[in-house]
């Protein structure tokens, strides 16, 4: 079957109303979820699930896609707007997007942030349909030791997050790291730093750090310093970007869709690591460096269009090989064994109609939350204009909520205080709490995939990731990405020296 | 000491118990790597970025915080919080999210009882309708007996 041929039956399938209707629901909903800050994807998933056994196959695939997409377009909205992230993938547009919205330009922020996201998803449905029957044989060459040095690559670029100190961004990121081997060892079944508590066998949960960092951590920050913020929230007047905004953010959007792409397709690839990869080649690539982390719109037209990116992106290795990337495509693996389909190399040939009937489905999705955000971002506005008194508590009222409603746990919403103190004290000493949060994310995985390596190397030499040519290449780009500020410190520091021995 | 020194400090300090703790999870060796492995080498390099940091302290950066803030109200906000950890499954969702949001309009925000009373109670109710009722997500009910199904 032709893959033209293919994508209109697609079409064909995506086009009925019933299916039509799924999408609409679908994007809706989940971008609404987005919004509230406190409920990511996996939760809106997770609680629609049930809801969607009862539907036939497809709708139900198509209706889980749109939730997805629209959790993630909805996430971003409360990044810019609140600064408080919806989900992992919108902590990094949290960064320049608020930044914009505090200089009064919420408005371009946003509209980038939907064109990108709908650019991002584009491009990478088209390239979904185009990859997907190559790409089955390609990825079973990616073993532990190439995940690792993969791994590893993008956290040496959480270096380039660090703002003003690197030593500082990456011993946060130790901590992150820290923080994340809390739990049941994977290989082991070793308790590490349980305390004998049975909460922390499971670790700490992403979304109470997250929300309890950068949530609450901004909130009890804004209380305790002694001016009134006022209303940060002014309604963004112009949605459109001007062109200045579309220049600058073109070629970032280019590198996001590409970048976020890639990503999404590699077993282990999230949205979350796609968005901060891009932010940190953006910032890496720019011309004016510095104006990153002060509302830079290149830092919300990247990662914005990567993440996206990486969601479609997503969809192949689940589709193609039935592994699921992240924890929101592993619902989705449930939800296609519960219909009776088995994801992998035969689910092109065996159920056509779902394969390209969810790929069809996700461009028309795009295309409905362009349609969707875009007028609607008036109506969030709105909402989120009530003055920021009454808004503080609210906010906080939404992360305790959602704190809660994960596990129906209050050591959850105590965890995410716990973080939120420490989000404060980190704010008001000047230190950064994404790469924490990142290196957090990937710390299990990297560890994971090392101690994979290691067993398969039989001589636990780290020349075995040399031997390799993918994680050869990886792991050089990575070693390049660290070395140049190591020889730079040297440099600095014998400069130093001279200059104290010159004076003395 | 600039704040650099004191993590600096405080990261050799943390990365002493791990890998000591890291030590007791079992290394193994490079090519058979125990529980303890990953987070030896985190210790490791805490500690290398700790002594970076003691030895090279970054410039001074003034907190962008103004010295002398709203402690008083800083102090309410985190005592609601702690009200809100502890009272919330007793008391159920209804009546601990309303003393939050009451405590927190009227005393941290100072905005007046009546708009606090009627924000706070009204806030409650839809959010409870929301989400208890619509998606579904289970909350304490506590002390208020609610309908059965709700």
């Amino acid at each position: 079957m032709d893959t033209i041929g293919s994508l209109l039956h697609g079409f064909a399938v995506a086009l009925t109303p019933g299916n039509l209707l799924a999408v609409l629901l679908g994007t809706f909903l989940g971008t609404v979820i987005g919004v509230l800050p406190g409920l990511g994807p996996t939760a809106s998933i997770a609680l629609l699930l049930p809801v969607t056994i009862g539907m036939d196959m497809v709708p139900a695939l198509i209706m889980l896609a749109g939730i997805y997409y629209g959790a993630m377009y909805g996430g971003s909205t409360t990044s810019i707007l609140v600064n408080i992230p919806g989900e992992a993938a919108s902590v990094v547009t949290c960064i320049d997007g608020y930044q914009m919205a505090r200089q009064g330009r919420a408005g371009p922020a946003l509209g980038i942030s939907a064109f990108g996201s709908f650019i991002g998803g584009t491009v990478s449905v088209v390239a979904v349909m185009l990859i997907s029957p190559f790409l089955a044989e390609a990825a079973l060459k990616f073993g532990a030791p190439e995940m690792f040095a993969l791994l590893f690559f993008a956290f040496t670029c959480i270096g380039g997050l660090t703002g003003r100190s690197r030593a500082r961004g990456l011993l946060m990121a130790c901590v992150g790291l820290l923080l994340g081997s809390i739990g049941t060892d994977d290989i082991q079944g070793v308790d590490r730093f349980v305390f004998g508590t049975l909460y922390l066998r499971d670790g700490i949960g992403l979304v109470p750090l997250a929300m309890g960092l950068f949530g609450l951590g901004e909130i009890l920050y804004n209380i305790e310093q002694r001016e009134d913020t006022g209303s940060v929230l002014e309604t963004p007047k112009n949605l459109l970007p001007t062109l200045k905004d579309w220049k600058d953010s073109a070629w970032p959007m280019v590198r996001g869709s590409l970048l976020g792409f890639g990503i999404g397709i590699l077993p282990g690839g999230m949205p979350a690591v796609a968005s901060l990869v891009s932010y940190a080649l953006e910032k890496r690539v720019a011309k004016h460096p510095e104006e990153f982390g002060k509302g830079a719109i290149e830092g919300v037209a990247g990662p914005e269009t990567a993440n996206n990116a990486a969601t479609a992106g997503g969809f192949v290795p689940l589709l193609t090989l039935g592994i699921p990337t992240n924890s929101v495509l592993a619902l989705m693996l449930a939800a296609l064994m519960l219909h009776g389909v088995t994801p992998g190399p035969l689910l092109l040939l065996k159920w056509p109609d779902v394969f390209w009937g969810v790929i069809a489905s996700m461009y028309i999705g795009n295309v409905m939350l362009l349609v969707l955000n875009l007028p609607m971002i008036g109506l969030f506005v709105q909402i989120l204009k009530v003055p920021y008194g009454i808004l503080s508590p609210l906010i906080i009222m939404f992360v305790l909520l959602g704190a809660y409603a994960l596990n129906n746990s209050v050591t959850d919403v105590f965890v995410t205080i716990l973080f939120g103190v420490a989000g404060y004290l980190m704010k008001r000493y000047n230190l950064e709490p994404a790469p924490l949060v990142l290196a957090f994310v990937l710390g299990p995985m990297l560890e994971n995939n090392l101690s994979k390596a290691l067993i398969m190397s039989r001589t636990g030499s780290p020349l075995f990731f040399f031997s390799r040519p993918i994680s050869a290449t990886l792991l050089t780009l990575a070693i390049l990405v660290l070395a140049y500020p190591l020889v730079w410190w040297c440099w600095q520091w014998a400069a130093d020296r001279r200059k104290a021995q010159a004076s003395a | 000491m600039t704040v650099d020194r004191v993590l600096g400090v405080g990261a050799v300090f943390l990365a002493i118990p791990v890998a000591a703790a890291s030590w007791g999870f079992g290394v193994g060796s490079p090519k058979s790597p125990g529980a303890g492995f990953w987070p030896l080498l985190i210790a490791l390099t805490m500690a290398g970025l700790g002594i970076s940091l003691i030895v090279r302290p970054g410039h001074a950066q003034p907190s962008d915080a103004a010295p002398g803030s709203r402690w008083g109200r800083f102090g309410i906000a985190l005592g609601t919080l702690a009200f809100y950890v502890v009272a919330l499954e007793p008391l159920g969702y209804l009546l601990a999210t309303t003393v939050l949001l009451l405590v927190q309009l009227r005393w941290v925000e100072n905005r007046s009882w009546r708009s606090s009373a009627w924000t706070a109670v009204l806030t409650a109710l839809i959010s409870f309708v929301l989400f208890r009722v619509l998606l579904k997500i289970p909350l304490p009910s506590g002390v208020i007996p609610l309908p059965r199904g709700w």
